[in-house]
């Protein structure tokens, strides 16, 4: 009976799970060269955005949007010394987290975001219907809907696939095999874990004292959205390079959501029945 | 000035917003009204008809006309909101409540034809509607339909403020009160929505007045909801309090929507007659646009929140 349903509604049976894969960005090895940013779009064949000046140091990008899955700040920084001379050039290629409990996907209302065989956030482009409640629920900003009379995928909701059709063939996903100085690092998640501590104590150890790792289990940031797939070390706090300190999940508060809008519209029944059955 | 471009450490990135701007446009705060205001219309109409008097259920049943036109354009404007609207029944290929998205697309598709049927059976009692129809309207099960029909509606009020605090948007979700202030909307435009409809047709004073007592009650309900959601919010309730959206929020929501309909159905209360329907009519006008004024307000400052980096930051430190 069942059996007879799936094939009828062509159900298949999901992937069996694999390790999880995952991106871990070292930026202090980011030269901002932007090869990321051209890899994906070119491997995904994303539309260009367009030639728009910012005036922010070298970033013409901007922000991750619907057809920019790698986007590299460049973040000018005047020294504590006093001068004004001596700056720091912090770069960073952000990209989607692919968080352990990922708003997107519990938002969706179509079941078009999915979480792959390796632990990954994808989008199903034949299932997404643009209702656009994913774009407010994600905490970093990421994903977003193309126009609706755009030629790329128009309506739908997009972010990074952590390049899905190449880890079917046991590729390297884009950005990562482009990246000329292995800032952008591409493995099993457990293997990056151990890496990036390695690689932050060697850089504590030069004195680098304000480095740290983003989306590790044990950071605040990982108090809601679960240690992040895709995780960064950073040169300076968080907020610095746009990430929130504790990205909210909004599962976490919508009991006492629905409890408080339960309680009015009860209220309002109760007197109600009050008004018109009281009097008599 | 290249000092004004240099990055402070923790200072954000630029003034880049740390959120994408909602999609989402005029259809939705449309849509919230209108649904919101066909489940009040549909609860008090049923409260009417269960434990009110003969008089209160003649008149009120009325409401289940307006819950029945109310709720037809409802779907539609939320088909015509989706990047995709031909795929709009892919909301209904999986039952998923965690998402508010899914559980409102569900109460709809539930209320609607409950809503469509009720008010098909009040047509049969009216003598509306005639011949084969009639017969068929008056099989509907009328106890049942009041009941599960007031549960859908609750939840179609209830659930479009919690959507939009189920999200990062500052204004939206650093209170968690907008679902409450949603449903307090709705409710009282509902009721309003009835009172006008009984004023219309000529309803017994009696009936006016107790009507006007809901209202009222609703109205305050509605104001105690609002505070609390302003003072939870704090700062990041500025793009509402302040700037373009602050007029429709204060005389519109507010003024209109909840302190005009008391003041007015308290000159109400010893008046008689054609003065007493004209207040009446009035009031429920002003809560019924001052409904539309709180959703537009609410709903559009919400943009402007998304785009505000230091309210995200704040929002994310708690």
């Amino acid at each position: 009976m069942i059996d007879a349903y799936k094939r009828l509604m062509n159900i298949e049976e999901p992937p069996a799970a694999k390790t999880a894969k995952g991106f871990f960005t070292d930026t202090s090895l980011c030269i901002g060269c932007k090869a990321c940013e051209v890899a994906c779009k070119q491997w995904n064949q994303l539309p260009a955005d367009g030639f728009a000046m910012t005036g922010n140091s070298y970033d013409n990008t901007g922000s991750l949007g619907a057809t920019t899955w790698r986007h590299v700040q460049f973040i000018e920084q005047a020294t504590a010394n006093g001068t004004g001379q001596e700056q720091r050039w912090l770069m960073m290629s952000d990209v989607c987290k692919h968080c352990a409990n990922a708003a997107c996907l519990e938002a969706c209302p179509t079941g078009a975001l999915v979480r792959t065989e390796y632990g990954t956030v994808y989008v199903q482009q034949d299932i997404c219907n643009g209702c656009g409640f994913c774009i407010p629920a994600c905490p970093f900003g990421v994903i977003d809907r193309t126009p609706k009379d755009g030629h790329f995928e128009a309506g739908t909701a997009h972010k990074c696939t952590l390049c899905y059709d190449r880890l079917k063939d046991d590729m390297t996903p884009a950005c990562a095999k482009s990246c000329p100085t292995a800032s952008i690092q591409f493995g099993d998640v457990e293997e990056l874990r151990a890496r990036a501590r390695r690689r932050l104590g060697e850089l504590q150890a030069r004195g680098e004292s304000k480095a740290r790792l983003y989306g590790m289990a044990e950071g605040p940031e990982a108090a809601e959205v679960g240690p992040l797939h895709a995780f960064f070390l950073l040169l300076d706090e968080p907020e610095t390079y746009n990430l929130p300190e504790v990205p909210r999940l909004p599962r976490k508060t919508m009991a006492e959501r629905y409890g408080w809008s339960a309680a009015v519209g009860v209220g309002f029944a109760l007197v109600g029945a009050l008004v018109f059955g009281g009097r008599r | 000035m290249p000092s004004e471009r240099l990055r402070r450490s923790g200072g954000g990135y630029y003034d880049y917003p740390v959120l994408r701007r909602p999609v989402w446009t005029w259809e939705i705060p449309l849509y919230f009204w209108l649904g919101g205001m066909a489940a009040g219309a549909y609860v008090t109409a049923s409260l009417a008809q269960t434990v009110g008097s003969a008089e209160d259920r003649r008149v009120v049943a009325d409401g289940y006309y307006l819950a029945a036109g109310a709720i037809v354009p409802c779907a539609p404007l939320l088909i015509a909101d989706l990047g995709r609207p031909e795929r709009f029944h892919h909301m209904l290929r999986i039952f998923k409540p965690l998402s508010p998205m899914n559980l409102g697309a569900w109460a709809l598709a539930g209320f609607t034809p409950l809503a469509l049927a009720r008010a098909a059976s009040h047509a049969a009692d009216t003598g509306l509607l005639r011949g084969p129809l009639r017969a068929l309207a008056q099989l509907v099960p009328r106890r049942l339909l009041e009941l599960s029909g007031s549960i859908l509606g609750l939840t179609l009020a209830g659930y479009s403020g919690v959507l939009l605090g189920a999200t990062n948007v500052p204004l939206w979700a650093k209170s968690k009160l907008l679902g409450g202030v949603f449903m307090a909307s709705a409710m009282s435009s509902g009721s309003a929505g009835v009172t006008l409809a009984a004023a219309r047709r000529g309803a017994p004073e009696t009936t006016l007045h107790r009507l006007a007592t809901l209202d009222s009650a609703a109205s305050l309900g509605e104001i105690a909801v609002l505070t609390g959601y302003l003072v939870q919010s704090g700062k990041a309730a500025r793009p509402l309090t302040t700037g373009r959206f602050s007029a429709p929020f204060w005389l519109g929501a507010i003024g209109a929507g909840t302190l005009l309909p008391l003041l007015l159905h308290r000159l109400a209360r010893r008046r008689h007659g054609h003065m007493l329907e004209f207040l009446s009519t009035v009031a429920a006008v002003c809560s019924m646009a001052g409904s539309l004024a709180l959703r537009w307000s609410v709903f559009e400052a919400g943009k402007v929140s998304a785009e505000d980096q230091g309210a995200s930051f704040d929002l994310s430190r708690g």
